[in-house]
């Protein structure tokens, strides 16, 4: 990668928690906020070549931006988890069955849902381990609104990518 | 074969070090990251406050603008304009029937003090996360501190201060999961004749600008439009600030206590300001 796009990359997650945390707040379905820093985050990772580097790298700015724009004290949770994330999605990747198209969307949709829901149960009971003060109330209506949510916007970004993401 | 072994338990162990060196690495950064946590969030915050509030102000513009679309024209600002104005009634209710309840004089004293001595400290909102805490764009350097409570220019109660930085806080909202406040219920009454009367209760936070009310006690009647303000008891915040109103009870004879669903009276997606009292000390 060179630093003309990790310099893309950056700015383009930074925009994005930006939006997260203030435009699409107003946005909110039921009560469910859009995680938009996860859903490219996701799509980078699953649509990337299989380089530790780059996964470290997208980890980074992804978890540090989710890290400061997000309510609890501790910056580097989501780093850990992103990371966590990148390499047992790409693990995930090289074990299934490869077809004329390498990311199907068949592929992609169930890929999501399931990280989405590891990323957010691990979350809850990290930050509850580091502050036990907190509720860990983690499958509610709320839960299942987010994650429906987050899918809808995913699916728009798979098309996206897919047209137009090649050589990212 | 010897030598495919020898290669095989030798790139595992790199794979090893290399794991081992990465979380080593990882676990320093932790550790630096979280000792300048807050002058790492603000200076971040202090940098992204502006572009935020943009985005904060477009987004609300645009969610009115999509609801006044879907609510036919200028329905949803005059609705909006509507519950201003009964967010202003019902505080004038609140007030009324507090006087009216206590001895005259001694109300007029505490409610005179409630009202002109509060220091308020006026801020604006630059985000929303997904566990109900809002960003303001106000922090310690304005007076700010955890624990004040946070209010709109009509009373109505938004949570309290749950992190300060520098230039800018954190606010929990009593929709946050985390929030529990003692509340009280004003019943409206039909006539003027009839009299009003108090029921005890906490409003509990669920997550998504939803709240609920708790541990009414079975016997108590509580009604439909009933408005809850905070109550004396409470200790965050100060009494008869606006809080919600009921719009479903759920009792069951076989529990002590009844619940409801409430209308919680703040909106934060046409909050722009916000204001902090910065000198409640209960």
């Amino acid at each position: 990668m060179t630093w003309q796009k990790a310099l893309v990359v950056i700015f383009l997650f930074y925009f994005l928690a930006l939006l997260q945390g203030s435009f699409f707040a107003q946005f909110s379905l039921f009560g469910a906020v859009p995680s938009l820093v996860f859903i490219l985050f996701f799509l980078s990772v699953f649509f990337g070549k299989k380089d530790n580097y780059l996964i470290i790298f997208l980890a980074f700015i992804a978890g540090i931006f989710l890290d400061l724009f997000s309510p609890y004290t501790y910056l580097g949770v989501s780093i850990a988890l992103l990371l966590l994330v990148g390499f047992l999605l790409k693990k995930t990747q090289a074990m299934l069955k490869n077809r004329g198209d390498n990311n199907p969307f068949i592929y992609f949709a169930p890929l999501f849902l399931v990280y989405l829901v590891f990323y957010e149960i691990f979350l809850k009971v990290v930050l509850r381990y580091l502050d036990p003060s907190r509720s860990l109330i983690v499958f509610d209506s709320l839960f299942a609104i987010g994650i429906v949510y987050n899918l809808i916007l995913a699916t728009i970004g798979f098309w996206i990518f897919k047209k137009y993401g090649k050589g990212i | 074969m010897n030598e495919a072994k020898k290669f095989s338990i030798k790139h595992k162990n790199k794979n090893w070090l290399k794991f081992l060196i990465g979380a080593i690495v990882f676990l320093f950064l932790f550790f630096v990251l979280n000792i300048f946590v807050s002058p790492i969030r603000n200076g971040f915050y202090t940098i992204s406050s502006p572009i935020q509030k943009i985005f904060w102000s477009a987004g609300e513009s645009s969610s009115l603008f999509l609801s006044s679309l879907s609510s036919g024209g200028s329905l949803a600002k005059e609705n909006e304009n509507l519950k201003i104005e009964n967010q202003k009634l019902l505080s004038q209710l609140a007030f009324l029937q507090s006087i009216e309840q206590s001895n005259q004089a001694q109300s007029d004293v505490s409610v005179s003090c409630q009202n002109s001595g509060f220091k308020l400290v006026m801020a604006g909102v630059i985000g929303l996360d997904s566990e109900d805490i809002l960003s303001i764009n106000k922090g310690s350097a304005d007076g700010i501190a955890e624990g004040m409570p946070v209010i709109n220019q009509q009373n109505v109660l938004f949570g309290k201060i749950s992190k300060v930085y520098k230039n800018f806080s954190k606010v929990m909202l009593i929709s946050n999961k985390n929030s529990v406040i003692n509340v009280k219920t004003q019943h409206v009454p039909e006539s003027a004749s009839a009299t009003s009367s108090e029921i005890d209760g906490v409003v509990k936070g669920e997550g998504g600008l939803n709240a609920y009310l708790d541990l009414v006690p079975i016997s108590d009647n509580i009604d439909l439009q009933d408005v809850l303000v905070t109550s004396a008891i409470e200790k965050s915040f100060p009494k008869d600030l606006l809080v919600g109103k009921i719009i479903q009870k759920n009792k069951n004879d076989q529990k002590p206590f009844q619940q409801a669903e409430i209308s919680l009276f703040f909106n934060v997606k046409s909050s722009d300001n916000l204001f902090v009292i910065a000198n409640f000390k209960r």
